[in-house]
């Protein structure tokens, strides 16, 4: 009796919120077949793969897929390597994007502000390809933009390429510079969303340009500081594969300092075209994104639940 | 509300999983049909070469080629801007022959590791395309995506490529036994030259370059004046002059584990890491680039072979014969002070020839005109006029002959000689070679180099046409590839700061990741080769 009452009430439910899941359908329409339905691919994982099987037909294999990974005696370095990473694009990145946005509101010049703001939206359209390239002219001993420099003043010239702790200054530094104009937008929008009055009120009461800041705008915006962390940290075990392939490539030498899980995997499995072993990989970084994603979850709704994804 | 709106998002959530799974049991039905029907069709090649023999005796004489057929093949590299025209010309032909006809695809350079595979996992209709030891025949064949060629199957379809290929060339592109490639034909040299700078040569009082000790004087010298020598450290030149050369299938294409090719009688490989020379190679190189024979850069550098040459960076390059020879011309060409012209630091060694498999081509294995396919490359492969256009392009536009085997070159822009990955049927038979007109010095030395080595060709060793499968050990391989990466490279070009040190930690890695397990598997493997062979 109950089962009856609850799914008529189900379907009262439907009836009534109709229009909004209607307008919900596209989304839930293109998960479920560009999310969900690909992830019926994870048995490759399992599997040993061959042709003529394809994905369905080859033979199961168990978790051998995934035994190369921590034989090459390097997985220890490449996921603390990626994730020490991730943490710093996401810490700093958010940092800057924050900044730059506050920033942004606070110029009264409207042509400087757009002109600064789309300056520094433009390195999000630069290929890596060409990062990896610009860098490459800057960093090289021989033509060097920075060595250039360095000598012409007098000084010592520095092999940066043979230098693999200054990397994480400047893989850090390549990351931030290309993504805060495009990052900084969210958090602009969230900042013009915010009551005027409320600032009117905080001048009112003394505040200076700081406190505006500090007090208002920073608190006013948690909300989306927390959903878009949330979200970088569902990928903390994923490297930016093209950040470091085209700025260190095949480089040894940087590899302490620069391998990350996405250029490791590629590198072992480049000339051999195991598709299993690479969507063991693949599943490997995904399931500890979901541990982290959750536990960090967990973590924001025992602060504030309004705060949490889920 | 909002408790409810969360229970609905989740019951959708729910639904949309049991929804996938649906999905994905509907797919792996059909596919499992799909794949049975393969395994099938698999066992019938394996079985039943006498089954095929049956039928194709049933059409014997008269290949049935009433119904017209679209062919579709994959080449490597770039559509010059005249292909389409000269393969108009060819399917002209094709059409009144086997009344079929080609449409050609690229795939390009940078992306034939990436895409290659993935034509034979989305199962992509096409018939033929280009493989190549290097070009990733050991890797797709034994996963099935080439169609196997029975010896009655060639000899049905394409009986003059048959009577071109010699025996030993079918042998080596066996695997498990098995042909899956039509490999090409010719002797094509496996060892590269260097390409210098002459004028350099004369100012630093070195004469030739003809063994290891002058080939060092040379990097020295170079280093000393200033200039680099070449892209980073001769480790090829290293070994081969020592007489060994790569093992195919072995991890860092092939250059980890190296066999004595110069002794047909010795069959221990050579792990490089058990090799005292390797050791020694090192130490020199990080002298050499300590000294500044190469940039620091040049694991970075995505500079190509010749570009440190040509525009004047490094003295000298490294690369095949031919490749050598268009460079310094060029170099000559635009710097006709320097002299440019080829050495060989390896001349105490008779030389090796290229595997035939080294390029070749193949049919696939899910294509649906298998026969027709065979026939087609039949003419590609011996029809002498279709072979010149494929190779030279259209008579009286891009070249014209000279005499029954040679050929000049009118215009190179449109079409290229030699350079449309026409390279799969070679066939030495019917190739013409070029006649050039003003002979420069440097065509004498590549001429007479090209003599010496002709008649230094060195016997055949048992291990030239193996191919190491990695199949059973493909966890270990990953393993060590992944390993070599850090340490490898900057060994072999001097980088590191402690060669003894970091030789001892790539030594270390490549045990844990099982380069033993490996080794035994290629002992073994090789054992079952030779006593196949023998």
């Amino acid at each position: 009796m109950r089962g009856k009452s609850g799914l008529k009430g189900f379907l009262k439910k439907l009836h009534k919120y109709r229009v909004y899941l209607l307008m919900l359908a596209p989304a839930v329409i293109y998960t479920l077949i560009f999310a969900y339905y690909p992830m019926t691919g994870i048995v490759m994982a399992f599997k040993k793969y061959n042709y003529a099987g394809g994905i369905w037909g080859s033979p199961w294999n168990g978790f051998e897929n995934f035994k190369f990974f921590f034989k090459s005696g390097q997985a220890g370095m490449v996921t603390r390597n990626t994730v020490l990473y991730n943490i710093a694009f996401i810490l700093l990145g958010t940092f800057t994007q924050v900044a730059v946005a506050v920033f942004l509101t606070e110029i009264h010049g409207k042509k400087f502000r757009k002109i600064s703001q789309s300056m520094m939206f433009l390195p999000y359209f630069i290929s890596w390809v060409i990062v990896g390239v610009m860098a490459f002219n800057i960093f090289s001993s021989d033509y060097g933009f920075l060595n250039r420099i360095i000598t012409s003043l007098g000084g010592e010239k520095i092999a940066f390429y043979t230098t693999p702790k200054a990397w994480p200054f400047i893989l850090i530094f390549f990351n931030i510079w290309k993504g805060v104009g495009y990052g900084s937008v969210m958090y602009l929008a969230a900042i013009m969303g915010i009551d005027t009055s409320i600032y009117e009120a905080a001048e009112i009461d003394g505040a200076n340009v700081f406190q505006r800041i500090t007090k208002v705008t920073v608190p006013m915006i948690m909300p989306t500081m927390i959903i878009l962390l949330l979200m970088s940290v569902g990928g903390i075990f994923k490297g930016n594969f093209d950040l470091f392939y085209n700025l260190v490539g095949n480089n040894g030498l940087l590899y302490n300092y620069t391998d990350v899980i996405d250029t490791l995997a590629m590198r072992a499995l480049i000339s051999s075209n195991d598709f299993g072993m690479s969507a063991a990989i693949g599943l490997f970084q995904s399931v500890l994104c979901l541990l982290t994603v959750t536990i960090v979850n967990k973590l924001v709704s025992m602060y504030d639940r309004e705060y949490a994804l889920f | 509300m909002k408790r409810r709106m969360k229970k609905i998002a989740s019951l959708f959530l729910g639904a949309a999983i049991t929804a996938g799974l649906l999905l994905g049991c509907g797919s792996s039905g059909k596919d499992t049909q799909g794949d049975s029907k393969a395994e099938a069709s698999g066992s019938e090649q394996a079985g039943g070469a006498a089954e095929g023999d049956s039928a194709a005796t049933g059409e014997a004489g008269s290949l049935d080629t009433s119904e017209h057929v679209d062919l579709r093949m994959y080449l490597i590299g770039d559509r010059t801007p005249d292909f389409d025209e000269v393969y108009g010309k060819i399917n002209e032909i094709l059409e009144e022959k086997l009344n079929c006809s080609i449409s050609v695809d690229f795939l390009s350079w940078g992306e034939m590791d990436t895409k290659y595979s993935l034509l034979f996992s989305s199962q992509e209709q096409f018939d033929l395309i280009f493989t190549g030891s290097w070009a990733q025949y050991g890797q797709v064949a034994p996963k099935g995506g080439f169609y196997e060629l029975t010896e009655e199957f060639i000899q049905t379809y394409a009986p003059d490529i048959w009577s071109v290929v010699p025996e030993v060339a079918w042998d080596q592109t066996r695997i498990d036994g098995k042909i899956y490639m039509v490999p090409n034909y010719q002797n094509e040299f496996k060892q590269d030259v260097m390409a210098v700078r002459g004028d350099l040569m004369k100012e630093y009082g070195i004469e030739k370059i003809t063994n290891w000790d002058e080939l060092m004087d040379f990097y020295k010298a170079c280093a000393d004046h200033g200039i680099y020598a070449s892209q980073g450290g001769p480790w090829y030149q290293f070994f081969q002059y020592q007489g060994y050369s790569t093992t195919s299938g072995a991890p860092n294409s092939g250059a980890l584990i190296l066999y004595h090719a110069q002794d047909p009688a010795d069959l221990d490989f050579q792990y490089i890491l058990d090799w005292d020379g390797f050791s020694d190679y090192c130490h020199q190189m990080k002298e050499l680039a300590d000294a500044g024979c190469w940039s620091p850069d040049v694991l970075n550098d995505s500079a190509e072979r010749q570009d440190g040459f040509l525009n004047g960076r490094t003295a000298g390059m490294i690369w095949n014969m031919g490749s050598c020879r268009t460079f310094a011309k060029q170099a000559n060409a635009e710097n006709p002070d320097w002299d440019a012209t080829l050495v060989d630091p390896i001349s105490n060694q008779p030389k090796a020839v290229q595997p035939y498999i080294n390029n070749g081509v193949a049919i696939n294995a899910v294509s649906e005109h298998k026969e027709r396919a065979m026939m087609a490359l039949n003419e590609f492969y011996t029809n002498p006029e279709i072979f010149d256009l494929a190779m030279l392009g259209i008579e009286g536009k891009h070249w014209e002959a000279v005499g029954e085997d040679q050929y000049k070159v009118i215009d190179e822009s449109g079409y290229g000689v030699d350079s449309n990955c026409n390279w799969g049927w070679t066939n030495a038979n019917i190739k013409r070679t070029e006649f050039i007109e003003d002979r420069t010095a440097l065509d004498d030395t590549y001429d007479g180099l090209m003599d010496q080595w002709n008649n230094n060709v060195r016997e055949p060793h048992v291990y030239d046409g193996f191919s190491f499968n990695t199949d059973a050990v493909s966890t270990q391989f990953a393993a060590v590839e992944a390993a070599l990466g850090t340490y490898l490279d900057p060994l072999l070009n001097g980088l590191v700061d402690d060669v003894d040190q970091s030789l001892e930690n790539l030594k270390n890695a490549l045990e844990a990741a099982g380069i033993r397990d490996i080794l035994e598997e290629m002992n073994n493997q090789a054992a079952a080769y030779v006593s196949e062979k023998q």
